[in-house]
């Protein structure tokens, strides 16, 4: 039986011959894939990190901001940008499928760490205040959208709705823990707002946290699903148009010294 | 198998290679000790906000705040300074020259590229430091402590101490590759190392901004505001190292069949 690697099926198929490396070669290779992934992780973790700390974070570092409007929509959109931008460069130079799961496995890494050690050991927040949300489910969904169907189009409708879509659930495991009543000198709360009443946020005084506004607390049972439908409806779009800021920064182009 | 040397990589190369350690690893001693070297002063610096941050960092007009806190600030910013001269120069004055740089040997060009893959993984280090690790804990101060200055215990580290060091490994980074890379001596300025490095580097003035308008509208600390988009844009260009390594593997790939080992 004659057996043909995917690549030398591809140079076959170009016309062009192929040419297998020497042992030493590949070793070359690989060694030099390592270090790339080191510098890839790193620079992946610290500009995603800050990209969402400072479009979501206050939503992601309380546990009393995880509400049914503003949560459920800003937490997805902002974190399936760098999931866009990643699967271009790694899915169509390299045909790894993984992008969006490695994005959200280096946010939620780099946030414990700060989360633990800054937050927790520095401010002494209990931690239980400021646990992450978690991106999972999305992140499979639409990694596993785009190997099956190779498509950013179709990754961005299915796999991007998904990423909205499974956002609240895939937290409310343990997050609903937080979400039962507790009566505090007669007045009625969830123990999520209790615990944030009880540590004091010079920061973010009351006035300034942004959950439940409006007329939401009259829709009745259906909001995180509605505002669930609405981050899957924006994370299509958003996805997409990440796809192409990836595409864009991971140009070859170069420019001559006297176009500086 | 004929020697190291004869290929044009050098003694030091030589010796690394007769020590077990293949000729393009041989500055891996230098990212190790690096990425522990940042390690450990990261360590000291979180060890000293936790030491003195509460303890005497709360209000910017005590002698108290001037000792502990505004001393390291202005030895920051001396040796800071020194540092990237020292850095940039010696980057810059131990480039090959009278060096044609079609006529660079493979071998002698791969080592570079992995030199320089490691000079962006130091870069990328000190990146994740700032824009990661002392960004988000600078919320943890801001929640507890009410500013009444631009220069608190945690702008201390992150504004003036973990930027400007990943600034001046940054443009160590495109000196190195300027000077020794086949590939950008003969191409001309790569867009997506330029703006890699570039756009982390403007994050450093963009203080500036965040700094008046802390200043000027509010002192709480809504990490979401827009005050805060520009350090996101900026970032954002971090993913232009997805291009320089497109780049990288490119070149290496067409090296790779010129060489056994």
């Amino acid at each position: 039986m004659t057996t043909t690697t995917t690549a030398q099926a591809e140079v076959a198929a170009a016309g062009t011959t192929y040419v297998p490396l020497s042992p030493g070669a590949e070793r070359i290779g690989r060694a030099l894939d390592w270090v790339i992934v080191a510098a890839t992780v790193l620079v992946l973790t610290g500009a995603f990190h800050l990209h969402f700390m400072l479009t979501a974070g206050d939503w992601d570092f309380w546990l009393d901001w995880k509400d049914r409007e503003y949560w459920i929509v800003l937490s997805p959109v902002m974190a399936i940008t760098f999931c866009g931008a990643v699967h271009y460069i790694l899915w169509q130079h390299f045909r790894l499928p993984f992008g969006a799961t490695l994005c959200v496995t280096l946010l939620v890494v780099a946030e414990w760490i700060v989360r633990y050690v800054g937050w927790h050991g520095w401010s002494h927040y209990p931690i239980n205040l400021l646990t992450p949300a978690y991106f999972y489910p999305g992140a499979l969904a639409l990694d596993a959208i785009l190997l099956l169907s190779g498509s950013w189009v179709v990754a961005g409708i299915l796999g991007g709705s998904l990423f909205g879509f499974l956002f609240f659930p895939g937290n409310w495991a343990w997050l609903a823990a937080y979400h039962v009543p507790v009566e505090v000198n007669g007045i009625v709360m969830t123990l999520a707002d209790y615990i944030g009443y009880e540590n004091i946020r010079t920061g973010t005084p009351e006035y300034i946290r942004i959950i439940e506004r409006g007329t939401l607390r009259t829709f009745g049972q259906h909001s995180a699903p509605v505002s669930a439908a609405f981050a899957a409806f924006l994370c299509t779009l958003v996805y997409w148009m990440w796809w192409f800021i990836g595409k864009w920064f991971s140009n070859v182009k170069y420019i001559t010294s006297k176009g500086l | 198998m004929s020697s190291v040397a004869s290929k044009g990589l050098g003694g030091t190369a030589a010796k690394s290679e007769a020590r077990g350690l293949s000729y393009y690893l041989q500055d891996l001693k230098w990212l190790i000790l690096s990425v522990v070297g940042m390690t450990a002063f990261y360590s000291f610096v979180i060890w000293y906000q936790r030491s003195f941050g509460h303890l005497y960092g709360m209000d910017s007009h005590s002698p108290e705040f001037d000792q502990y806190w505004m001393k390291w600030l202005n030895t920051e910013l001396i040796l800071e300074p020194v540092l990237a001269v020292i850095v940039w120069s010696a980057v810059w004055f131990t480039r090959p020259r009278n060096e044609v740089a079609s006529a660079v040997a493979p071998r002698v060009e791969i080592r570079r590229y992995f030199t320089f893959v490691m000079w962006l993984v130091i870069y990328t280090y000190a990146v994740y430091w700032g824009a990661s690790f002392f960004a988000e804990q600078d919320g943890a101060w801001h929640q507890v402590v009410t500013r009444d200055t631009s220069f608190t215990p945690s702008h201390i580290m992150i504004f003036y101490l973990s930027f400007p060091v990943y600034v001046i490994i940054g443009v160590a980074s495109v000196i190195y590759a300027m000077t020794r890379l086949p590939m950008y001596r003969e191409n001309g300025v790569s867009i997506a190392h330029i703006l890699a490095i570039v756009g982390p580097f403007m994050i450093l003035p963009n203080i500036g901004l965040n700094e008046w308008g802390h200043a000027f509208w509010f002192m709480e600390e809504l990490f979401s505001a827009p005050l805060h988009w520009g350090f996101v844009v900026l970032g954002w260009t971090g993913l232009a190292l997805g291009g320089v390594a497109m780049q990288i593997v490119q070149r290496v790939n067409m090296l790779l069949p010129q060489v056994s080992d």
